[in-house]
């Protein structure tokens, strides 16, 4: 009776563990458009901060940015010429639209001199 | 007076000259790299942001991928594979900066021709001078340039622990697709 128990109790340990280990290995990935933005910044300051080396806090977290779309692209807008927002959904967006988006900030681009944003989701 | 007409018709020149070099340039070049051995979990990664420059006259070739861009199927091997090996909050960046041997854009076509980029990797921090293959082709007036190579993480001074070793290739194949169209 006992050893029984004791199988059962080593048994139902494998089972948690597995699990807990299971749930770390496959977490999901972030979902951007839910997470909450740390920082709402214009366009062209962002880029200033980039440029002067002054945005590792803002590298990898969900920001929002505001300004004025100044080019449209297949899976992408550009804010003011100085934020680079890939998203899958561009249709209703037209140049020179006021705008404000969401998305993970992934770093500078110095070829281009734009700043690069992934996962972005409209916001207004 | 004439000086000063001079210097100004040389600086027109100057930047004329600039920008009647053909640009081709992508923002949405595409970078693949795998890792994988056989019977683990795949170690795969995809980059659909990165930024490529060709000067079609000269034939030098720039790219540009942010890190954070690689998206693995994976989470926590995507932030393993920030955190501990590229670290790239440190190293937010890999760019090449090199030249295309032999390019002449006139000799471009529908069909691709294999050229040669030599130039420098930076990848880490550390600087690598490559010689690469690259097929390079001319599709509605869009240079299109595929690449593949194959890297080796001790080269950029990236240490892999002993105990994920066995799980992660030594030799890591890159393929890369750029497709290039002209700035307006």
């Amino acid at each position: 009776m006992n050893k029984k128990r004791l199988l059962l109790l080593v048994a139902f340990f494998i089972i948690i563990g597995g699990y807990l280990i299971y749930n770390y290995m496959y977490q999901d990935h972030r979902n951007i458009e839910t997470e909450v933005s740390q920082v709402e910044i214009t366009g062209p300051y962002l880029l200033e901060r980039f440029k002067n080396d002054d945005a590792s806090d803002i590298l990898n977290s969900t920001i929002t940015v505001t300004g004025v779309v100044t080019l449209i692209e297949e899976g992408a807008v550009t804010i003011d010429g100085s934020v680079y927002c890939s998203m899958d959904n561009t249709s209703g967006l037209k140049i020179s639209d006021a705008i404000k988006i969401k998305g993970r900030c992934i770093g500078y681009d110095d070829l281009f001199e734009i700043v690069k944003l992934d996962q972005c989701s409209l916001i207004k | 007076m004439k000086i000063r007409i001079a210097v100004l018709v040389t600086f027109l020149c100057g930047t004329s000259m600039l920008f009647a070099q053909g640009k081709y340039t992508t923002k949405t070049g595409e970078i693949v790299f795998e890792a994988s051995v056989p019977s683990f979990e795949e170690v795969k990664a995809k980059n659909d942001n990165v930024s490529a420059v060709l000067v079609s006259e000269t034939g030098d070739f720039a790219a540009l991928a942010l890190m954070k861009g690689f998206r693995f199927k994976v989470a926590l091997m995507e932030e393993h594979f920030n955190e501990n090996y590229m670290e790239s909050s440190t190293y937010p960046k890999a760019t090449f900066k090199g030249k295309i041997k032999d390019f002449s854009f006139s000799e471009l076509s529908g069909s691709e021709k294999e050229y040669k980029i030599a130039g420098v990797l930076n990848v880490h921090g550390e600087d690598k001078s490559i010689d690469v293959p690259a097929m390079i082709s001319l599709v509605n007036n869009n240079i299109i340039v595929k690449l593949h190579f194959v890297l080796k993480p001790e080269e950029f001074k990236i240490s892999i622990p002993k105990v994920v070793s066995s799980k992660i290739a030594e030799e890591i194949n890159v393929t890369s697709i750029f497709t290039l169209t002209t700035t307006k």
